[in-house]
């Protein structure tokens, strides 16, 4: 089934490229390094595009490696494996009757529970994902992908957002084969933007016989925008496997004002308590930094993390820092 | 000036009053170029009437990547994508920031005083577009093949201006009538 509805997807993409009104090309190459011992290399490729009537496509590549110390540095919002990784690959189409939304999209795509698109990741300064979306940690990943189809309706003012489909995950968190469905609410007023997801889905493929049962979450969040200044967060409780839970969020806020210039300043702080009983993990992460915009084409990020306890394999104090070179044509 | 001169001109302009086309291209180097806005200054001008004016996100792009509109118009800004996007322009022109909005929400900004404004989308660093505000109803934009077509412009002799992606403002003086050709080039 995944492979129909990728090869479905893929054959959807090439038609609309081959008839394609607009398509445009995109990379980013990465590289980074962070004084946990890592250093990280990461190239992202995307063509996109949309046909005359509209209809949208996207696919993306990632090629990306770390080497020394194994840690999160550099895993916002691709995996870190050293091999070729195909990304999302989806057509999609969105109608405006009258005032309201309806939208679909098909193919293999992010995941959409809580803040989950690739751009916002990227986008607020941090080099690590949120300790809640970092596979690794039975909670979230953001690297998990959905082969199937997702439905949009609603106003924009109010809209739910429906997947289902099967895993398509890269990455560290596999999840086992079934069906998968996630499903959102999210609405805004104002300067005011929030959402409450709930997903389920299979638990991670290497976790052993010990764990029975699906993995389901439910979360919250939220965004906050006011001249320049933006609030943002998500809080997240469930279970990845019968007997144990999973909770945590993080809160991050952005000033992105003319004064600054080309300077974005961010700070995070973020906790997820995963109760395990002899295996629990909880973990605190508080982050400053900064995303500078050098020149048009390249940006850079400067992260300053004080991880207190829980995360003992690790220092508790981290600089990372890392440069990004974006191309479009 | 001369009584049959008088009648050449009006007849080369097509009356006194009547307004004329005038086409010309945009080269930059020798080389078409689109997206160039081109401006003849007509004083104490009615001002035009201008419908909606948008400036589309969608693709992740702005559409058109260049939009001209005269002093006054309010500028609608849809997200037609599945994604957030939170468009601003704080280097010159209309400085303003419109946050974080949803796919379908659209959000408006007058634009209110002359001179170029550099939109971008702070999520997306790839997004960028640029809106140039005139105080003339005489404004155009080049196509791809760098051409153009001012309609309506009264005969006469003007100031023009002409503006690209890059490039500096260039003006000049143009003798408008019917059949006049208007040619503006970057070095």
């Amino acid at each position: 089934m995944k492979v129909a509805a990728l090869a479905g997807a893929a054959i959807a993409v090439a038609a609309g490229v081959a008839s394609a009104q607009s398509i445009t090309a995109e990379a980013d190459l990465t590289a980074g390094v962070s004084t946990e011992n890592v250093r990280a290399g990461s190239t992202q490729a995307r063509l996109f595009g949309a046909t005359a009537s509209d209809w949208r496509f996207l696919s993306e590549i990632s090629l990306a490696a770390t080497s020394g110390h194994p840690s999160d540095a550099f895993n916002a919002a691709y995996p870190y494996t050293g091999r070729f990784h195909a990304m999302e690959l989806f057509v999609e189409k969105t109608f405006h009757p009258s005032a309201y939304v309806v939208g679909f999209r098909a193919g293999r795509y992010r995941t959409p529970f809580g803040i989950y698109s690739r751009g916002e990741y990227g986008y607020s300064g941090f080099v690590r994902p949120p300790l809640i979306r970092y596979g690794r940690d039975f909670a979230l990943s953001n690297t998990s992908l959905e082969a199937g189809v997702n439905l949009l309706a609603g106003l924009p003012q109010l809209f739910a957002e429906t997947s289902i489909g099967v895993p398509s995950d890269e990455g560290e968190l596999h999840r086992r084969p079934g069906l998968d469905v996630t499903a959102r609410v999210q609405g805004y007023y104002r300067t005011l933007i929030v959402g409450v997801s709930h997903g389920h889905s299979g638990r991670d493929r290497a976790l052993g016989d010990f764990a029975q049962g699906d993995a389901r979450f439910t979360g919250f969040d939220g965004r906050w925008m006011w001249s320049g200044l933006q609030l943002r967060g998500e809080w997240i409780f469930g279970r990845p496997f019968d007997g144990v839970t999973t909770r945590g969020g993080y809160i991050d806020f952005a000033i992105h004002r003319r004064a600054l210039g080309p300077v974005t300043p961010v700070v995070r702080a973020e906790r997820l308590d995963y109760d395990a009983g002899p295996f629990s993990l909880f973990e605190h992460r508080f982050t400053g930094g900064a995303r500078v915009q050098l020149l048009q084409w390249l940006t850079g990020n400067l992260n300053v993390i004080h991880q207190p306890h829980g995360l003992a394999a690790n220092r508790v104090n981290v600089v990372d820092a890392g440069l990004t070179v974006s191309l479009r044509r | 000036m001369g009584a049959p001169l008088f009648v050449l001109l009006c007849l080369l302009s097509g009356g006194p009053s009547a307004g004329v086309e005038l086409r010309g291209t945009a080269l930059a180097g020798g080389k078409p170029v689109a997206d160039a806005v081109i401006w003849i200054d007509l004083p104490g001008a009615p001002r035009a009437p201008q419908g909606k004016v948008v400036l589309d996100q969608r693709n992740l792009s702005f559409y058109p990547r260049v939009l001209a509109v005269q002093v006054g118009t309010k500028v609608d800004f849809p997200n037609h994508d599945r994604v957030f996007h939170n468009v601003f322009s704080f280097r010159d022109g209309k400085r303003f920031d419109l946050g974080l909005y949803p796919v379908g929400a659209v959000k408006t900004i007058p634009f209110d005083q002359t001179g170029l404004s550099r939109v971008f989308c702070n999520i997306h660093p790839g997004m960028a577009a640029y809106i140039m505000v005139v105080d003339t109803p005489a404004f155009v934009v080049s196509d791809r093949s760098g051409k153009f077509v001012l309609t309506d412009v009264p005969a006469g002799t003007f100031t023009y201006h002409a503006w690209r992606p890059g490039g500096e403002i260039l003006n000049g003086s143009i003798w408008v009538y019917a059949g006049a050709v208007l040619d503006v080039q970057w070095r």
